[in-house]
């Protein structure tokens, strides 16, 4: 069971030792999916037995809540508990003892429900064949529908895309409705909405979109991601036509801040460590830190934006062959709400023997501005962190961990340094500093 | 075949009162008299003229005259500048198909939505889109000022950074997201003009191509009864200091008549009391606060003192006709605006009546104002620099007099409507 600190405790009792007093836990979520009756303002008793053999009831009038307002309530909490010693350390340990497993479960069973019911508005007249499905996942904000309609209407080859936006946040849309229609009278585009009755999450909601992509080349897009330059859509099918396959299955972009600085050149890995210090002696955990090759850089500094096979790219703008998404089950849904499942889909490819590469496109991201960040989603973050390290630690260390991974599909081979047919771009094509691959990053 | 031109203004003169509705409305009026020249004005109107919204109706005619339409906008999103209600946009579109136009000649987004120019673009591919500016609405989230929220400052140029110091609550990020998404419907215009050339220099700067943009003055007919400054004459004619001053316009913080205010407390510290001021305008409700209390407690006080040492009398709002006789009774126009001013009407209509204009040494004033050729300059909101323009006003002899005869004639309505006719038909060069 989850121990934590709890400074109330502490105060009543005087006590100023390191004991974690408290603990709290997520029981019976296997029996939890599907409709529950329990009388509203009926006592329920809790028996808790310790080791000592001792018993204790407690009898409460429980509050009865929807699922999703459970979900919330948990995370919300976790984010919110103290620990004595390494924060993270504390509270992964407390989610390995099988909380983290049935709150990730519960949350699989509210992502289920939701993706599967789904509701579809498509707006405006869409072409037979598009060579390009945009997936975007909204949550929270509306206003992104209308400020990427105006963004991605013009420009070359724009006609071969196809746009879904999967809605996450079910109270926005009406609201996206009237945006779709607007788009298709102003800038004559074509749109799908797919709305679903709740938060399916980042995986859930992208995964059900593709069901309802009509190409064969899904495009992965954050609604806080927008064209830098008006050709962007032509670059990204010549890169579809011009790259081997191997460089394209599964692929990334170069991001740029509004401030024009680089804000992502593909993605890596660095493990930290936090140590535990408990009766039973000291422990050491690695912890995986997901970095942006080249974050803040100067948009003029082109080794960051080369061409090349990354670790991960970030699910903001991530271009995958139709087929191999499918291949690869599409984004996990263990993540709560969102976040590493780029980077898990990412390694996943890297396994079955696709890494994923980055391209420069060039695209801005307003990172963090395209959804509403809430309490819960701390909590869910910290889970997610956890279940991440615990999934992928084993695969990282030591071949893909570092700046410079050891990994042989991660290396530039002589063919692929072979500049594309067509130049991409003035930026000229220049590999990454190698300098620190002797370097063993690992700790 | 007749040129069609469409004119979209921000609100109906008629309705409510604003220097760019009413530069529209004189070039409707100007261009409905010339030959071979159909045109047709559309109206925003908002929801705080709920008698003239008719259910279910989205443009109606207005008050049986020909021509003139009201867009009965409601809902808009004064941030993003758009509606959020297609059946809008639906009856703009088919309001379009309906007239046809040649030219469609936005003096505003606001009420409309900027997206609306794509519209036209869309409805009526060869329609040829030209765009009056009449601020910097689409540089300055800040109601177009270009004034610094943070200390009131004028500021030269927009930036995500600069944009979020005056909107702290808005990220960075915003300010992209929204100079894209203006740039982006601005882009689909043929040709914009700007009333001042000091103008152009901001929106090029901001990143309209040059070549799109021209200077075209803000034309009005002339008020003065007797044309050609006649009633200034008269009033020249009775001898004597030329110790009135006037100010014209709305009583925001913008306009500065707290700056002429100030100034006057100190020539009376100076015992300095031989002139006084006449204030002709209204809507102090969209006054700041604190500006909003200061103008009351002078003209509170002002009214607490013997008439003889009174040195303001407040005549209230005016409409135009009443220009004549309210520019009867003063000698100096005072122009003591705390923003750039996009054109200032107001200098024209002292220059109708032969005044000449004491004004803010910034912007379109400082354009149109040479200092101590046709008028006097002082510094933006500076009132000691005011009052010591109005001490040099009331006391040096001469002055008055040359400046006065070399007050220009103000743009005429002709000239303005002869300019646009040339950007409708492309017949002017950057």
């Amino acid at each position: 069971m989850p121990r934590l600190r709890r400074r109330d405790v502490e105060a009543s009792l005087s006590f100023s030792g390191s004991y974690q007093h408290g603990f709290w836990a997520f029981v019976g979520a296997e029996d939890m999916t599907g409709p529950r009756h329990t009388l509203r303002g009926t006592e329920s008793t809790l028996e808790l037995c310790y080791a000592n053999g001792a018993i204790v009831e407690l009898t409460r009038v429980p509050d009865v809540v929807s699922d999703t307002d459970l979900r919330d309530t948990v995370m919300r909490y976790f984010a919110s508990c103290e620990y004595w010693g390494n924060r993270s350390i504390e509270a992964f340990t407390g989610l390995d003892e099988g909380v983290g497993d049935a709150f990730i479960n519960f949350n699989r069973s509210i992502s289920h429900s939701f993706r599967s019911q789904p509701l579809v508005e498509r707006f405006g007249q869409t072409q037979r064949r598009p060579k390009v499905s945009i997936i975007v996942p909204i949550y929270g904000i509306g206003d992104y529908l209308f400020l990427q309609s105006c963004a991605f209407a013009q420009g070359r080859d724009i006609a071969a895309y196809e746009f879904i936006y999967v809605v996450n946040s079910p109270e926005l849309i009406e609201q996206l409705c009237r945006e779709a229609r607007i788009a298709q009278m102003v800038y004559g585009l074509a749109q799908t909405l797919v709305a679903l009755p709740g938060n399916a999450g980042f995986g859930g909601a992208n995964n059900i979109a593709a069901q309802f992509a009509r190409s064969d080349r899904l495009l992965c897009l954050n609604p806080d991601v927008f064209p830098r330059d008006r050709d962007w859509a032509r670059r990204h099918l010549d890169i579809l036509t011009n790259l081997p396959e191997a460089q394209t299955r599964l692929f990334g972009s170069s991001l740029y801040y509004d401030d024009g600085s680089l804000m992502h050149g593909g993605m890596y890995f660095e493990v930290d460590s936090g140590f535990r210090f408990g009766a039973d002696g000291t422990t050491r955990r690695g912890v995986v830190r997901v970095e942006h090759y080249g974050k803040g850089a100067p948009s003029w500094a082109t080794q960051y934006v080369a061409s090349r096979p990354v670790p991960a790219v970030t699910g903001a703008f991530m271009s995958i062959d139709r087929a191999w998404f499918e291949k690869l089950g599409g984004f996990a849904e263990d993540y709560v709400f969102g976040h590493y499942e780029d980077a898990d889909l990412c390694l996943k490819s890297l396994l079955a023997g696709t890494p994923a590469w980055l391209h420069d496109i060039g695209m801005w991201h307003l990172e963090g501005k395209g959804s509403r960040r809430l309490p819960q989603h701390e909590g869910g973050a910290l889970l997610n962190r956890w279940h991440f390290s615990r999934t992928w630690l084993p695969a990282i260390v030591p071949d893909v961990v570092g700046r410079t991974p050891q990994h042989r599909l991660l290396q530039m081979t002589a063919k692929a340094q072979v500049p594309p047919a067509k130049p991409l771009g003035t930026k000229s094509a220049v590999l990454p500093p190698r300098a620190g691959a002797a370097k063993n990053r690992t700790r | 075949m007749p040129l069609r031109v469409l004119l979209i203004s921000l609100f109906h003169p008629e309705l409510v009162r604003g220097g760019a509705q009413q530069v529209a409305y004189e070039l409707f009026q100007e261009l409905r008299q010339r030959a071979d020249i159909e045109t047709f004005l559309l109206a925003s109107l908002d929801e705080t003229y709920p008698s003239l919204f008719k259910s279910g109706a989205r443009i109606t005619g207005f008050d049986g005259r020909p021509d003139e339409f009201l867009f009965l906008s409601r809902e808009y999103d004064y941030w993003w500048n758009k509606l959020g209600d297609p059946l809008l946009i639906e009856a703009f579109i088919e309001f379009l198909q309906t007239i046809r136009p040649d030219v469609v000649h936005f003096h505003h987004f606001l009420t409309f939505g900027i997206d609306l120019i794509s519209v036209v673009r869309r409805v009526l591919p060869t329609c040829r889109i030209v765009f009056t500016f009449h601020e910097f609405m689409a540089i300055c989230a800040a109601n177009g000022h270009m004034v610094r929220r943070t200390d009131g400052s004028l500021c030269d140029h927009a930036s995500q950074v600069r944009c979020h110091q005056c909107f702290p609550d808005r990220p960075p990020e915003d300010f992209l997201l929204r100079k894209m998404w203006l740039m982006r419907h601005l882009e689909q215009v043929d040709r914009f003009a700007c009333p001042t050339r000091f103008m152009i220099e901001h929106y090029v700067n901001w990143g309209l191509a040059r070549g799109k943009v021209f200077h075209i003055s803000n034309g009005q007919r002339s008020y003065a009864t007797n044309p050609s400054r006649a009633n200034g004459t008269a009033q020249l004619d009775r001898s004597g200091p030329k110790v009135r001053f006037g100010f014209f316009g709305q009583l925001h913080d913008t306009k500065g008549l707290h700056i002429l205010l100030r100034a006057i407390d100190l020539l009376r510290a100076e015992e300095i009391t031989d002139f006084h001021v006449e204030i002709n305008g209204d809507n102090i409700r969209f006054a700041s606060a604190a500006v909003r209390a200061e103008i009351e407690a002078f003209l509170a006080a002002e009214q607490q003192r013997s008439p003889a040492e009174r040195l303001v009398i407040y005549n209230g709002s005016y409409h135009v006709d009443q220009l004549p006789q309210r520019m009867s009774r003063i000698d100096w126009c005072i122009v003591p605006s705390i923003w750039w001013e996009a054109f200032g009407l107001v200098i024209s209509e002292a220059w109708m009546f032969g005044k000449p204009v004491i004004c803010s040494n910034v912007g379109a004033m400082a354009e149109r104002i040479t200092d101590g050729v046709d008028g006097l300059l002082f510094e933006m909101g500076d009132p000691r620099s005011l009052a010591a323009v109005m001490r040099r006003a009331c006391a040096e002899d001469g002055l008055w007099q040359r400046l006065h005869d070399a007050v220009p004639s103000p743009p005429t309505r002709a000239a303005m409507a002869d300019g646009y006719l040339r950007l409708y038909r492309d017949e002017l060069t950057a």
